[in-house]
């Protein structure tokens, strides 16, 4: 078996091979990744369900354990209605803009030193501009629908989404020069050490900022005002319905998730143990393969955008816009020529 | 350096066609019968009247404007936060003095009101 | 062929027929995505070149951000389609005359005897290590500084520019200030007073 592949592999010009090898990497990426999706909004049902003292699905097969492959499933069936007055074209391209650079974004991620699909040297760059390019997928579905809540979601969100980019934009500025690389692999290394060498401590407010800026972009409470139910239905997808709504919903888990692993690469120290440089603790984890670290991370920032969703109502517009121009964009740029003076003076520990 | 690009092309390609197949399937697997009060757009109840696609605030313009300015900024500070180390007090007064001209024109948009959003 | 050629002459196909249907598209929507795409490709050509710090800033700042403004402008303004299309024939002279002119200019260029690949060998290919991010920060905030410092200048004035053209203040509209509201101390709203009990006569 293994000798006829090998025959097989061999007649494939090379050109073809390295192509081939890259699809299965990449497939290696998104189907678990979809799978991570489909469990994430199985995780928030539930989480949510027992913070507010109910129990979450429980039906669709053991513990409610089937119940997003059901939810898949009764989305596939339902009919795709595009609405009159539409423009069709547009219409339809909209979840695929939104869908596309939310998927692409990972190709840049490591999960672990060396695992990563392209090595590029401008990865953060690169994944800054993937999701600058998201806002296409939320003001084309909401012009495309021909319809006042839709057009109404888009636009809040849109303003919502740029606002929030350009604190993100500073706040990743920082990392870049305590870092000093664009790549994420570099940026991991460069926080080697221990506990106290992640970025978390010397950029603790581009930290905090960066993740509520993420809860922004992706729309997710306190700030979905962009699909704030009691206002305007459901924002910008209104007019979608089963399988094109689907895949607005997976783009913003995507994306959540991208965040989610943006922030612990960045200042959680990627794959790095937590228990690096402490003594016994060190050796007796040391079994422990780095993605498990990566992975967890990221699973704790995800449970923060759960748990943020359960507790705090909803912002007012005017006060989301406030707190991303007033607040955020002042404190990272005096926070930025803090962290450069440092770098410039090379202060110990984290900058020499 | 362009062999790293390539993972990236076939990835954007296979994002698209992710984005793609499900709503083909969708087209495929589910039943179609529209009517035309199915198809209207949804206006709670009412019959929809004029044209969804309005006259907005001049605001968001205000909010696109300026977020493309900050951007460009932020585009300027990347290759510098990754050169800091080598260019050293030279480059760090350089941007000093470039943040400080952008933040006279923050600082004018925040007395100006231009932030307020009512 | 190459590979790499290959690649190339897709870019610069999508490129050329999408910069078409910018100028042709009846509807200024879809002239905008147009636009969108033919940045796309074009940052696909830059990085061929191995630009690869302006290819993603082209795809941040024009696609992500100008573009973005573009939308926001075209699909809120309420443009008479109609109106729009309107007298392309007779634009239609001028149009050519200046096409021709730049055609003419294009082919003096590049058919002159100072250029080709000849004369101008394709810059060597760098090494995957390359880090054209670097040389650009290396340059730029110390060679480059006073063209550098003139740009945060432009900028200044765009953000002014931006303001004194659209701001404009509506003394109607009604808003809460938080400050303000959480500042309220209870003498500034309660004020108890001592009243004589009311008795039935």
């Amino acid at each position: 078996m293994l000798e006829m592949f090998q025959t097989v592999w061999a007649i494939v010009p090379m050109s073809l091979q390295t192509l081939i090898v890259i699809l299965l990497k990449i497939v290696a990426i998104v189907a678990p990744l979809m799978l991570c999706v489909a469990y994430l909004t199985f995780a928030e049902r539930k989480i949510i369900g027992h913070m507010q003292v109910r129990m979450g699905p429980t039906r669709v097969g053991p513990r409610g354990w089937l119940q997003p492959i059901a939810d898949a499933l009764k989305l596939l069936m339902k009919e795709i209605v595009i609405p009159s007055g539409s423009s069709k074209g547009l219409f339809l391209i909209a979840p695929m803009l939104s869908l596309a650079p939310a998927l692409a974004a990972w190709a840049a991620i490591p999960f672990q030193d060396g695992l990563v699909l392209a090595d590029i040297n401008a990865g953060l760059l690169y994944i800054l501009a993937l999701t600058s390019v998201g806002v296409y997928g939320v003001i084309i579905a909401g012009w495309a629908s021909n319809s006042k809540y839709a057009f109404l979601g888009a636009m809040r969100s849109a303003a919502q989404i740029v606002s929030y980019e350009i604190a993100m934009g500073f706040a990743l500025v920082g990392v870049l020069i305590a870092a000093g690389s664009l790549n994420l692999g570099d940026i991991v290394r460069a926080q080697e050490g221990s506990l106290v060498h992640w970025f978390w401590l010397p950029l603790f407010p581009l930290f905090i900022i960066y993740f509520i800026a993420g809860l922004a972009e992706t729309n997710r409470a306190p700030f979905d005002v962009a699909e704030g139910e009691s206002e305007i239905v459901a924002g910008f997808h209104v007019e979608y319905s089963g399988m094109a709504f689907a895949i607005f919903f997976l783009a913003e888990y995507a994306n959540m998730i991208l965040i989610a692993a943006l922030a612990a690469i960045m200042f959680l120290g990627g794959w790095l143990s937590p228990f690096q440089g402490i003594p016994v603790l060190e050796g007796a984890f040391e079994w422990v393969p780095p993605i498990v670290w990566f992975l967890a991370k990221t699973s704790l920032f995800l449970f923060c955008f759960l748990w943020f969703r359960a507790t705090f109502p909803r912002y007012r517009y005017d006060q989301i816009m406030r707190l991303g121009w007033k607040v955020f964009i002042p404190i990272t740029i005096a926070w930025l020529m803090l962290v450069g003076l440092a770098v410039v003076l090379e202060l110990p520990w984290w900058f020499d | 350096m362009l062999e790293n690009y390539l993972p990236v092309l076939v990835f954007l390609g296979v994002g698209m066609a992710i984005g793609v197949l499900p709503i083909a399937m969708g087209f495929l697997l589910a039943p179609r019968n529209p009517y035309s009060e199915k198809l209207s757009p949804f206006e709670c109840g009412f019959e929809a009247f004029e044209d969804a696609r309005m006259k907005f605030d001049v605001r968001y313009y205000l909010v696109a404007i300026l977020f493309i300015i900050f951007d460009l900024e932020i585009a300027f500070l990347f290759p510098w936060a990754i050169v800091l180390d080598e260019i050293g007090m030279v480059g760090f007064i350089a941007m000093a003095v470039f943040l400080g001209i952008l933040v006279i024109g923050f600082i004018y948009e925040w007395m100006k009101g231009a932030l307020e959003w009512e | 062929m190459t590979f790499e050629l290959f690649i190339f002459y897709v870019f610069a196909t999508v490129t050329v027929a999408s910069a078409v249907v910018v100028i042709s598209s009846r509807n200024p929507v879809y002239s905008a995505l147009a636009l969108v795409l033919t940045f796309f490709s074009c940052s696909g050509i830059w990085m061929l070149a191995e630009a690869e710090f302006l290819a993603i800033v082209l795809v941040l700042v024009y696609v992500g951000a100008v573009m973005v403004l573009f939308l926001f402008v075209v699909m809120m303004l309420d443009i008479n389609i109609a109106v729009l299309s309107q007298g392309f024939m007779s634009y239609l002279p001028v149009g050519v005359g200046v096409a021709l002119a730049v055609v003419a200019e294009m082919a003096l260029l590049v058919g002159s005897k100072y250029f080709g690949a000849d004369i101008i060998p394709p810059p060597e290919r760098h090494v995957a290590e390359y880090n054209n991010t670097a040389e650009l920060g290396n340059v730029l905030y110390t060679v480059h500084m006073y063209a550098f410092e003139i740009a945060s200048v432009i900028l200044l004035v765009a953000i002014i520019a931006a303001i004194v053209l659209t701001l404009r203040k509506r003394p109607l509209t009604r808003y809460q200030s938080p400050e303000k509201q959480v500042a309220v101390r209870r003498e500034d709203r309660i004020r108890v007073i001592n009243m004589k009990a009311e008795t039935e006569e």
